[in-house]
C-alpha cells in the first residue's frame, strides 16, 4: 500500500512543534541573547557580558531566599492539593444525592481568575476590617484582630492556603478521571475476599491512580512553581522581601528595577531549574512504572 | 522550524505592522496614565477635540500605573512606543540618558514655556534641557480629622512632631478601634512616609558628598520616632500591611487622626464620605524647625523616534492650554501646574488645596539619579524591617545605606 506523505508522523506533529517553537524556542533564544549581554533599562542591548548577569543574579542576597521560599512555596502546595484532593475526590466519586451540585461547587473556584480570588483574599485578610477578623472573632476564636499580611510568618502560610483552595480543582478533575477509569468488578471481587476500606484503598486504588498523581505532581509544580498572582496580589513580595518567591523577585528585578538582564538570566535558570525537575520526576515515575 | 523560516515570519509580521503604521502616519499615538476613572475619557474628548480643531487624529492609550514602566518597557525595546507618553518624573533621566526621550526645546514656543510654574517645570529640565512637560503634579500635607481631635480634647492642629505624638497619645486612648496617627508601612512610597519625618530632623536623601543620607542622625531620629509610636500603639497595628490607600480607608472610615498624602484624598473624601469633618496642615516640623514636604510631578515625553513630532508637539500645546489644565486638575485633585490655572478661583479659593500650594517652597523633588526606583525599594524594605521589630535601627539604615551607596557610584 502507498501511503501518503502526509500520515509521515514527523509531518503530523510538524503544526504542533512548529507552533511550540514559535512560543518556546523563539522567546529563549531572546531571553538568552539579553543575558549574556550589557542591557539598558529599556531592553536595549549594550555589549557582550558573557555570565556576568547570571553570576551578579547568583550574588545577591535575595535570590537565595527567594529561591528557598519558592521551593516551599511549591512543595506545600502541590503536596496540600493532592493530600486534600485525593479524598475529596474519592466522595466525590460515590454516588450520593447531590453529587452533581458538589462536584460544580469544589470546581468553581477554578473559574474565578485568580488574580480576582486573590484580591478578594486580600480585603478579607485586611487587618482592621477584614471578613476574616471578624468572622473568627464573632465565633469566638480570635479576641484581638491579627494583622495576616503584616509580618510574613502569617501571611506566607495564608498565602500556600490560597494556593491549595485554587489548586484543588484541577488537582481534583485529574483524579476524578483516573478514579472512573478503574473498573468496579476489582472493588467487588476485594470486598468479597473480604478487605477493608484501608486495604482497597492501598492497594487498589493508590496503585492504579499512580499515574494520575504523577501528572497531577508534574502539572501542578509547573504551574505553582510560576505562579505570579496571589504573592503580589497580597503582599508584592514584602514586608521587606520576606514573602518573594523567585517569579515576584524575577518581576521586580525586571519592571521595577530595570536589571533586565539579571531578569533574563533569572528566567532563564528558572526554565533549566523546571526543566531538571519535571525531566527527573518524570524519569522517575516511568522507572517505577516499568519495574 | 528553521531560523529562516521564523525571520521570515517575523518579517511578515513587521511588515504587516508598518503598513498598518503607514496608514495612520499623520496621527499621533500618546500613552497616558490611568490616575482616575475620569483620565481616560479626560484624553478621549481632548483628543477629539483637538481633531476637529486641527485635523489629526490622536489616538489614546490608557495604562494603569502600576503596570505603566512595565508596559513602556516592553513598547521600547520592541520598538513600538507611542509618540508621547506620560512617565514619573523620577524615571526622566533614564529616558534622557539612554536617548529616548526627545528634548523639546527647539519645538516649543517661549510662550508655552512660560506658562508653567517654574518649580514644576523645572525637574524635567536636564543639562539646560526641557525633556518634558509637567502633566500632574501634587505635593503632600497632613490631614486630620477635627471631630476625633475635639472628642480626644487636642486643642491645635500639631506643629512639630512632639505636638503630633502628644496628639496621636490623645486620640488612640479614646477607644480600640481609634488611631492617632495613620503610618504607611507597604507598597510604593512607604520610603516616602519616612521621608517627611526625616526632612523634620534636618536630614537629606543624598548628602552632599552623594552617600546616601539613610546612615546620619537624622534618620536614625526619625526611625526612632516611628518605631515608638508604632510600640506604643498610636498608629494603626501591622503598619507593614498597610498601604497608602488602605491607611486613607482608615482615615476615610473616621478612625485614624492624622496622616499624610496628597491632595487627591480631598476628592475622595468628597465623592465618598462627604460629612468627614477634615482639616489640611502642614506636615510637621522637627526640633530644629525643619520641615519637608514630597514634591511629584509627572512628565508627558516626547519619544525620539516619534513618527509625528509636530503633531505631538501641537497636541502638547494644545492640551496645555488653561480650560484644558483647569479641567484637568479639578477631576484628578492635583496642584495647577499652569500660572494661569493657579490664579483661577477654582483653585485659588480652594483652602486645602491653597494648604499645598503654600508647602510649595518646602517640596523636596526624587533626587535625579538612575536606580531611583531601586533606591527607594532598599529604604523601603529597610523601614519594614524596623516596623516589623526584625532589625535594629542603626545597623539596619547603615546596611541600607551602604547597599544605596553602591548603586550611587
Amino acid at each position: 500500500m502507498n501511503r501518503s506523505i502526509l500520515v509521515n508522523p514527523y509531518v503530523l506533529i510538524a503544526p504542533g512543534f512548529l507552533l511550540a517553537a514559535f512560543i518556546i524556542l523563539w522567546p529563549l533564544y531572546e531571553l538568552g541573547t539579553i543575558a549574556t549581554h550589557e542591557v539598558n533599562r529599556f531592553g536595549q542591548l549594550r555589549g557582550f557580558s558573557g555570565l556576568d548577569n547570571f553570576m551578579s543574579v547568583i550574588r545577591d542576597p535575595e535570590f537565595l531566599g527567594a529561591l528557598g521560599r519558592t521551593g516551599i512555596w511549591t512543595l506545600a502546595i502541590v503536596g496540600g492539593a493532592i493530600v486534600i484532593g485525593l479524598p475529596v475526590a474519592m466522595i466525590l466519586n460515590e454516588d450520593f444525592y447531590g453529587r452533581s451540585v458538589a462536584r460544580v461547587i469544589v470546581m468553581l473556584p477554578w473559574a474565578v481568575s485568580l488574580t480576582m480570588t486573590a484580591i478578594v483574599w486580600r480585603w478579607a485578610l485586611n487587618g482592621e476590617s477584614g471578613m476574616l477578623n471578624s468572622g473568627l472573632r464573632a465565633v469566638g476564636v480570635l479576641d484581638a484582630n491579627v494583622q495576616w499580611l503584616a509580618q510574613a510568618a502569617t501571611a506566607f502560610p495564608v498565602q500556600i492556603m490560597i494556593g491549595i483552595l485554587v489548586t484543588l480543582p484541577f488537582a481534583i478533575t485529574i483524579f476524578l478521571g483516573g478514579l472512573s477509569s478503574i473498573p468496579d468488578d476489582l472493588y467487588e471481587a476485594a470486598k468479597l475476599e473480604g478487605a477493608n476500606g484501608w486495604q482497597i484503598f492501598r492497594e487498589i486504588t493508590l496503585p492504579l491512580l499512580k499515574p494520575f498523581i504523577n501528572i497531577a505532581v508534574v502539572m501542578n509544580t509547573i504551574y505553582v512553581f510560576n505562579s505570579f498572582p496571589i504573592i503580589w496580589a497580597t503582599t508584592q513580595g514584602g514586608p521587606a522581601n520576606s514573602t518573594d518567591i523567585l517569579v515576584t523577585y524575577l518581576y521586580k528585578l525586571g519592571f521595577r528595577f530595570g536589571r533586565l538582564g539579571d531578569a533574563s538570566a533569572l528566567s532563564i535558570m528558572m526554565f533549566a531549574l523546571l526543566l531538571l525537575f519535571t525531566i527527573i520526576y518524570v524519569r522517575l515515575a516511568m522507572r517505577g512504572e516499568r519495574s | 522550524m528553521s531560523l529562516d523560516a521564523i525571520k521570515k515570519a517575523t518579517l511578515a509580521g513587521a511588515a504587516l505592522s508598518l503598513m498598518a503604521g503607514a496608514a495612520q502616519a499623520q496621527s499621533v499615538r500618546v500613552t497616558v496614565a490611568e490616575y482616575s476613572s475620569l483620565t481616560g475619557p479626560y484624553f478621549q474628548e481632548a483628543a477629539a477635540a483637538f481633531e476637529e480643531e486641527t485635523g489629526t487624529a490622536v489616538e489614546i492609550e490608557v495604562v494603569p500605573w502600576d503596570v505603566l514602566l512595565q508596559k513602556l518597557t516592553t513598547d521600547i525595546s520592541g520598538g513600538v512606543n507611542a509618540d508621547l507618553s506620560i512617565i514619573g518624573t523620577r524615571w526622566l533621566i533614564d529616558f534622557v540618558s539612554e536617548g529616548i526621550a526627545a528634548p523639546l526645546d527647539d519645538m516649543m514656543d517661549a510662550d508655552l514655556t512660560d506658562r508653567f510654574i517654574p518649580a514644576f517645570l523645572e525637574p524635567s529640565v536636564m543639562d539646560g534641557q526641557t525633556y518634558g512637560l509637567p502633566i500632574a503634579a501634587s505635593a503632600r500635607a497632613m490631614y486630620y480629622n477635627t471631630e476625633l481631635m475635639e472628642e480626644a480634647g487636642v486643642e491645635a492642629v500639631p506643629e512639630t512632631w512632639e505636638e503630633l505624638v502628644a496628639a496621636a497619645e490623645q486620640i488612640s486612648a479614646l477607644d480600640d478601634e481609634t488611631f492617632g496617627f495613620g503610618l504607611q508601612g507597604n507598597e510604593i512610597e512607604t520610603d516616602v512616609y519616612f521621608y517627611y519625618a526625616l526632612w523634620s530632623y534636618g536630614g537629606e536623601l543624598i548628602e552632599e558628598d552623594g552617600t546616601s543620607g539613610l546612615d546620619s542622625e537624622a534618620a536614625y531620629e526619625a526611625a526612632a520616632l516611628y518605631k515608638s509610636m508604632i510600640d506604643e500603639g498610636l498608629t494603626q497595628p501591622g503598619v507593614t500591611s498597610y498601604s497608602r490607600e488602605d491607611v486613607q480607608n482608615l482615615f476615610k472610615q473616621g478612625r485614624v487622626g492624622m496622616m499624610i498624602t496628597a491632595p487627591f484624598l480631598s476628592n475622595q473624601i468628597a465623592d465618598e464620605v462627604p460629612d468627614l469633618p477634615y482639616g489640611v496642615a502642614a506636615i510637621p516640623a522637627g526640633p530644629d524647625g525643619d520641615r519637608g514636604t514630597y514634591g511629584v510631578t509627572d512628565s508627558i515625553i516626547m519619544f525620539e523616534n516619534a513618527q509625528n513630532k509636530e503633531g505631538a508637539m501641537e497636541f502638547l500645546n494644545f492640551i496645555f492650554s488653561p480650560e484644558w489644565r483647569v479641567r484637568f486638575s479639578e477631576g484628578e485633585g492635583f496642584l495647577p501646574v499652569l500660572t494661569a490655572v493657579a490664579e483661577d478661583p477654582a483653585f485659588a479659593e480652594d483652602p486645602d488645596l491653597s494648604q499645598f500650594t503654600g508647602l510649595l517652597p518646602d517640596a523636596r523633588f526624587a533626587p535625579v539619579i538612575p536606580g531611583w526606583e531601586e533606591i527607594a525599594a532598599i529604604t523601603s524594605d529597610a523601614l519594614q524591617t524596623i516596623y516589623l521589630g526584625d532589625g535594629e535601627i542603626e545597623p539596619t539604615l547603615n546596611e541600607a545605606a551602604e547597599r544605596i551607596n553602591a548603586i550611587l557610584q
